[in-house]
């Protein structure tokens, strides 16, 4: 569990393969469609997710009680994962999962702007990510968003948030802060990522991830008619696209969309490029991007089963299976149809 | 009650400029009712497009955040809800139509672009973008609707007073004024009668009178001329 000393990969890969194949499969999906949110929660009870939902189930129900043991799940999992990495296995994977940190800083930051009570911010947290208790419980503490500034001046988010602060306090909405805290999520996952044989391929899949991000923001920009530069929103480190350019794909949605089919990704999202060029909606095409992920990164896990992409590769799994079931859940809560709940999943 | 109207000239002709007020009266209130069921009638027509499109919309609305909360879970979507900080706003105005003041629903800040929604682009998804632009539209229904409903209950309301009134002046007071008049004109003629023959029984007493002391006078007369015979 630290950066220094040496890797440990296979140790960690033989525990990651193990959880993997207990993650759920087709069997368990199509089972879970064509139920309700209580026997969903039972279903839970009997699988992995047992501690979890026997422990949240005295303050939540129904499928609050889904969504919270998933949640918490899903953060014991990728923390056992940190746990068990050393040396710069353990930079790589943190990397990554550092998108909890982002996700937990902006719910802390939404939390205080909204006015919302501790309680409830803090339930809403998913401790997956680098943050300690003693960090968190600081952040929630505090009362004033300058304060949430200054407890994350240490970390990766410090610089971005404290030149956001000021742009914030000028229009009053959380978009700078956001922002600011995305940004430095996604800038950090390829910066001073030293590339041996063996972390190659995991440069590549953040590249994609960051390519992926870039695509969907530009074409959400330019569907809205939103009076945007996409500039400032473009990260940097992908190979797609350069900023220089986004601005005149933004203003082309077409162009832009013949741009990704003539990349490295056109194969993969070719169908979704189709159904994107015939419909209004970019979530079906937001879908294929999160397929076309998952599929190369468990693509790149066969391919070199000993580096860190196996790993990468259930943490996406893992993730997946969470966004499905909450998916099932609060699908069949709302009373949608088994099969369009189906087709909406993403299983590899 | 006819019976408790004095029948009296002067009763009569306030009585007749009573109904000739009340039949003007009438016949415009009758052209309001109409004009007013026309108008109703449009909005009618207007109010049940903007029904429809009400609950096409709710249903659109309704489907996209359950679509949200289901694929990006209700915590991202609480979040980006507690993002917002411009609240729609709303203003009234009033219009007349006929005579009825029905309200005119100014609306501002409800629809917005990415970046008036207060959460951040880089780390959200389409799915919020469309919840978000799916409620912005419902929103957008709900105000008209409640304008033109709103238009359509006062214009009702309206259409039935009026009709109350009409049939007010219709089957109850102009009858009632017919009846008054009709009674005064009976008494006044009756009284006439009673004068003229009060006044012909006098005529003839008096005649019957006069007819006497003439008697009297020529056998008083006639009597004299005796004696001195």
């Amino acid at each position: 569990m630290s950066t220094t000393g040496g890797s440990n990969p296979e140790y960690v890969i033989a525990r990651v393969r193990a959880r993997r194949s207990a993650l759920f499969g087709d069997e368990e999906y199509r089972k879970l469609v064509r139920m309700g949110p209580a026997e969903i929660a039972r279903f839970m009870e009997e699988s992995e997710y047992e501690t979890e939902v026997n422990a949240l189930g005295s303050r939540f129900s129904g499928v609050d009680l889904i969504e919270y043991a998933l949640n918490q799940n899903l953060a014991k999992q990728f923390n056992d994962i940190l746990d068990w990495a050393d040396g710069r296995l353990y930079d790589l994977i943190a990397r990554y999962l550092r998108k909890f940190d982002a996700w937990n800083v902006k719910t802390i930051i939404r939390g205080i702007y909204s006015g919302a009570s501790r309680e409830e911010v803090e339930s809403d947290l998913i401790r997956a990510g680098e943050f300690d208790d003693r960090l968190f419980s600081r952040l929630l503490d505090a009362g004033e968003m300058e304060e949430v500034v200054s407890i994350l001046s240490g970390t990766m988010f410090g610089d971005g948030l404290a030149a956001a602060y000021e742009e914030y306090e000028e229009v009053g909405v959380l978009v700078p802060l956001e922002n600011a805290v995305d940004r430095a999520f996604y800038e950090q996952l390829l910066e001073g990522l030293v590339v041996g044989e063996e972390a190659k391929q995991y440069r590549e899949f953040l590249e994609a991830e960051i390519d992926f991000r870039n695509a969907r923001n530009a074409l959400r920009i330019a569907r809205s008619g939103a009076d945007l530069d996409p500039v400032d929103y473009f990260i940097e480190g992908g190979t797609l696209f350069r900023a220089s350019e986004l601005a005149s794909l933004a203003t082309s949605p077409d162009e832009l969309v013949s741009k990704i089919r003539d990349s490295r990704y056109g194969d993969r999202l070719s169908t979704a490029l189709s159904d994107l060029e015939e419909a209004d909606s970019l979530i079906g095409f937001e879908r294929a991007l999160d397929a076309a992920l998952l599929e190369y990164a468990d693509t790149l896990g066969y391919v070199f089963p000993l580096s860190v992409t196996p790993i990468v590769s259930y943490i996406l799994a893992k993730e997946r299976e969470v966004d499905n079931i909450r998916a099932i859940a609060r699908g069949r809560e709302a009373g949608l149809d088994p099969d369009a709940i189906e087709e909406e999943l993403v299983i590899l | 009650m006819a019976e408790d109207v004095k029948p009296t000239r002067k009763n009569l002709m306030a009585i007749e400029d009573r109904i000739e007020l009340s039949e003007r009266g009438h016949d415009t209130l009758e052209q309001k009712r109409d004009g007013l069921i026309m108008e109703f009638m449009d909005i009618l027509d207007q109010a049940q497009d903007v029904r429809a499109n009400l609950n096409q919309d709710y249903e659109r609305a309704q489907n996209k955040i359950n679509m949200a909360r289901a694929m990006e879970g209700d915590v991202a979507v609480r979040g980006a809800a507690a993002a917002l900080k411009e609240y729609p706003e709303i203003t009234t105005q009033s219009k007349n139509i006929m005579g009825v003041v029905v309200p005119q629903i100014e609306s501002s800040r409800v629809k917005k672009s990415l970046d008036q929604r207060g959460y951040g682009l880089l780390g959200s998804s389409a799915r919020i973008d469309e919840a978000a632009d799916a409620y912005e539209e419902l929103l957008e229904s709900i105000i008209l609707a409640a304008e033109v409903e709103t238009a359509m209950k006062k214009m009702l309301e309206e259409i039935e007073t009026t009709k109350r009134r009409v049939n007010a002046l219709e089957f109850k007071l102009l009858p009632e004024l017919y009846e008054n008049q009709e009674y005064i004109e009976q008494k006044l003629e009756e009284q006439e009668r009673e004068e003229i023959f009060r006044l012909k029984k006098i005529k003839a007493k008096k005649e019957e009178e006069e007819k006497e002391e003439r008697a009297a006078e020529k056998a008083a007369a006639e009597a004299e001329a005796a004696t001195a015979d």
